[in-house]
């Protein structure tokens, strides 16, 4: 009776001691290399004891729980890691290990070939921002052309990637191609991208070795990925030395509209400046845009983009054969185009869907000629995304482009109808956080040539350390003839390219380095003499398949935006050899729209005490190879080396509460005199430099915003 | 009347389990309060961040312990140089304070936080995140406001934001001032809900405003 009166209370007393019967846990936190892992949280589950591994990656803690017991570690970045234990009073030793977790997150990003602009993804070497701040005319293609692999190419508008033409470039925004980025131009006069690098929230630059996701570009992709919801209602005015423009911009709580629209007269302007062109009428324009966005569920985006322009130009170009004599050049270029799309996350799968319609018309009377050209383009494409087995995501995708091509030579009149098919699948596969693949293939039909196309696509990359990563790509990339070789013949093939890329990239802390080697086999180059084409007094080549070529060479990449206070800066450097017979040429040759060396440096430079933005662009390019019909090697002359210097400076002033910026810049500021080739007469007596239509330009526009609140009050 | 008793004793027990539990968990989390006040290095933060994310994991429906993780992340973001870590901070502060507000929908001082994880993704690369961040830290403190228009941190943030931003974007310390000076109104007005509820920015209010002539 006394024991059972006692032996309670004999337990109350014993009581806080049971309880308090303590267990040390103590051990070490390592990966499976081996390495302490520091700040990881071990603990008990369902109670609060645990403790944080210290530097050297040992951890100890005490805990009241009695019994069976589950140990937790986790550590960002790694799997949790969950194992039974019996705590019973006296010490506990435990070494962990945890097993990394492959993520896309953690994982080593594969970008060989490519460059990149963008605020969301990691491991991209520019932002948006710098996109819009290089160079002197606020051109999404000229600030390409700070980057290695683009070649500075004066006397026309496009993208000269590696060696390739013009036309080996495709432009694609939202997934759909724009047939047309640049509008016509005319002789020795580049024209701008036609679409503002405002619209962009990012930007991929493939220099090769892209994606199974585009097809029909042998040397290089842009792909374009238009802003999402905007984020206020405003509107802007925009006036230019050239012209005006406004833009408004709506937004609900779904939804929003944008429209924007200018107008342009060069007239005035080269008035002022002088004028190397001998203009009949200097360039008048009109352009408009829209934009509508539409959230349709959590995840749901409907984005619809349409967009405007006509122009009006004509100039007198000296007849070499006939001098003083001149030869009447008139254009007027008409350009539409719209794209629709939606994407979504519907389960574990993201899609997206879209169509886009391309109307280019040009008038053009040359001499008196009357040349109609129209090109239009339906696209339709969707794909799908989603995450498979183990670390692997598989893409897959569909499109169809239906092209109708209106080609009229005074009263000759030539129609070309095309159904370009094609399909990808494309799997993302990371087999450690520091080992990523992406393995693809695509395929396509052309209805026109009657013929399919596989074109295998891999890239690898591998992580070396935190900072600094290898990549490797191989790629073929098919093409369809251009259409002015296409309405001549009809027994031709695609043409194809095989490109092998290795690269180096280190991306630090605010520092960023890139060297990448590239080798381009091109195979089935289209030859013919097409009745437009310079060079006309060479022997007539018949059409074929029969053209190749190669390209080879090195691009350096160094950015440094960490070193100096309020300064960025970032140096190309491309060296490239590339041969090849295609077109029109008679023998294998140094192609005319490619310099062995560029050179380019980019400066930026933000003056907080006037709240102005600098930015000053060089470049330099050796000479290339112009036709010279007295030298019997065809190409055999190179000409001088190319050099510019520009500066662009923003002011940003606060008029009517909104923000303003004014911009100001200056193209050739030393005033460089330089010359982009030679043309001859046909006795080969007379020649004529081909040179910029100003020895300097300048540009001065105001920018204005109205309605656009603070966004820190 | 026997059972009745036994059930009355029963409950007694349970309210009694649930006040020993209740008090195991007050404790816990003032012991960390305190920690808070004293911390000084990125390891102390971790260290505090874990022993949050403990008693998170042991008490499943409370939002308070993943609340104070975040604002731990938060601060680690702000306190360490690298600047790729910052962003994996952020990243976890974004994860625990998602779980915070699914267990307490409408919470003014999660909208709070909200915004100052913004706040830390701008400070990050200002240039190009303005417009994105700059705009849904300002959409994150108006709906903290419209929560509990006595909450004085909203308008502490924005204070600390202004203070910092250049005058010719409509930054500078004098337009700073009253809106630090308005939070600091409401700092004293202000009683917390209860004892764990966010008491910061006080004292910081006070140290800027001292700054401002």
């Amino acid at each position: 009776m006394i024991i059972k009166r006692y032996g309670l209370l004999v337990c109350f007393l014993f009581l806080p001691i049971l309880i308090s019967a303590q267990t040390k846990i103590s051990g070490k936190i390592i990966d499976s290399n081996g390495n302490a892992l520091p700040g990881a949280n071990i603990y008990i589950k369902n109670s609060y004891d645990g403790t944080t591994s210290k530097t050297d990656g040992t951890f100890s803690f005490k805990t009241t729980e009695n019994g069976s017991a589950v140990l937790v570690a986790s550590f960002v970045g790694y799997k949790k890691y969950e194992n039974n234990v019996v705590l019973k009073k006296g010490e506990l030793k435990i070494d962990i290990v945890l097993e990394e977790e492959i993520t896309q997150m953690n994982a080593v990003v594969v970008s060989a070939g490519s460059f990149e602009a963008s605020d969301e993804k990691k491991g991209v070497i520019l932002k948006p921002l710098d996109v819009v701040t290089t160079g002197a005319t606020a051109d999404l293609y000229t600030s390409l052309n700070t980057l290695p692999g683009a070649q500075k190419i004066g006397e026309t508008e496009g993208l000269f990637v590696r060696g390739g033409s013009a036309a080996e470039s495709k432009t694609i925004i939202d997934e759909m191609i724009v047939q047309k980025p640049f509008s016509s131009s005319v002789p020795d006069i580049p024209s701008r991208g036609r679409f503002s690098p405002m619209m962009f929230k990012g930007t991929v630059f493939s220099t090769g070795g892209y994606s199974a996701q585009y097809g029909q570009a042998l040397s290089s992709a842009l792909i374009l990925k238009t802003q999402d919801m905007p984020t206020q209602t405003i509107s802007a005015i925009n006036l230019m030395v050239f012209g005006l423009g406004g833009a408004h911009t709506q937004l609900w709580e779904n939804s929003a509209v944008s429209v924007e629209g200018g107008y342009y007269n060069l007239n005035p302007y080269n008035n002022v400046f002088k004028q190397r062109v001998d203009w009949d009428k200097s360039p008048v324009g009109i352009s408009g845009s829209a934009n509508f966005r539409q959230k349709i569920s959590k995840n749901g985006l409907l984005k619809a983009f349409v967009s405007y322009s006509k122009s009006d130009l004509s100039l007198y170009l000296p007849d070499l054969d006939n001098l003083p004599n001149k030869t009447f050049y008139g254009l007027k270029p008409e350009n539409y185009y719209s794209n629709a799309s939606y994407r979504d996350i519907w389960g574990d799968w993201n899609v997206f869907g879209g169509f886009s319609y391309s109307l280019d018309k040009d008038i053009i009377n040359a001499a008196g000629n009357n040349i109609e050209q129209d090109q239009r383009l339906v696209q339709t494409k969707f794909t799908a995304n989603k995450k498979i087995i183990g670390n692997a995501y598989l893409t897959f995708g569909a499109e169809v482009q239906n092209t109708l091509y209106d080609d009229t030579y005074n009263q000759f009149n030539r129609k070309l109808y095309e159904t370009h098919t094609a399909g990808f699948v494309e799997s993302d596969i990371y087999f450690t956080n520091d080992l990523a693949a992406k393995v693809g293939v695509r395929a396509e039909h052309s209805k026109i040539l009657d013929k399919f196309n596989f074109a295998p696509r891999i890239s690898f990359a591998y992580r070396l350390g935190t900072y600094d990563q290898l990549n490797f790509a191989y790629g073929r990339f098919y093409q369809t003839p251009e259409k002015n070789y296409l309405v001549q013949y009809n027994k031709f093939d695609y043409e194809n390219a095989d490109h092998y890329i290795a690269n180096y990239q280190y991306l630090g802390e605010g520092q960023t380095f890139r060297v990448e080697l590239y080798y381009k086999q091109y195979h089935n180059l289209v030859r013919g003499t097409v009745y437009n084409y310079p060079y006309f007094n060479l022997p007539v080549v018949p059409f074929s398949n029969n053209g190749n070529g190669y390209a080879k060479g090195v691009d350096v990449f160094w950015r440094d935006g960490a070193s100096l206070q309020n300064c960025d800066y970032w140096v190309s450097y491309s060296f490239i050899d590339t041969k090849r017979i295609f077109s029109n040429y008679p023998s294998t040759a140094f192609p005319t729209f490619a310099a062995p060396h560029t050179f380019s440096v980019v400066f930026k430079r933000w003056f907080e005490s006037i709240s102005a933005f600098a930015a000053l662009t060089y470049v330099h390019a050796s000479g290339r190879p112009y036709f010279n019909p007295n030298n019997p090697e065809f190409l055999g002359d190179r000409g001088s080396s190319y050099n510019n210097l520009s500066l662009n400076i923003s002011f940003i002033a606060k008029w009517f509460g909104g923000y303003s910026v004014i911009f100001f810049s200056i193209d050739n500021l030393p005033g460089f005199a330089n010359v982009y080739g030679y043309r001859y007469s046909t006795d080969g007596k007379i020649v004529a430099p081909v040179v910029p239509p100003t020895l300097r330009s300048a540009f001065l526009g105001v920018f204005i915003s109205i309605g656009e609140t603070n966004q820190f009050q | 009347m026997k059972s009745v008793l036994t059930f009355l004793i029963i409950v007694l027990c349970f309210v009694s389990i649930n006040r020993a539990d209740d008090a195991k968990y007050l404790a816990a989390m003032k012991k960390n309060f305190a920690q808070m006040d004293s911390m000084k290095t990125i390891d102390d933060m971790v260290d505090l961040t874990n022993a949050f994310l403990r008693i998170a994991n042991a008490e499943k429906d409370k939002w308070l312990p993943y609340y104070y993780a975040s604002q731990l992340c938060v601060l680690s973001s702000f306190t360490d140089s690298v600047k790729r870590k910052k962003d994996e901070y952020l990243d976890e502060a974004d994860k625990f304070l998602a779980i915070a507000d699914s267990l307490q929908p409408n919470e003014s001082e999660i909208f709070v936080l909200k915004g100052f994880i913004c706040q830390a993704r701008l400070q990050v690369d200002p240039m190009s995140r303005y417009m994105k961040y700059g705009f849904q830290m300002n959409e994150n403190f108006e709906k903290a406001i419209a929560l509990d228009p006595t909450n004085p941190r909203p308008e502490y943030l924005k204070g600390v934001t202004l203070f910092y931003t250049p005058e010719q974007f409509g930054g500078g310390a004098k337009v700073a001032k009253p809106v630090l000076e308005a939070s600091l109104k409401k700092f004293n007005e202000f009683i917390p809900k209860n004892d764990l509820m966010p008491h910061w920015g006080k004292q910081q209010v006070e140290d800027f405003l001292k700054q401002i002539p």
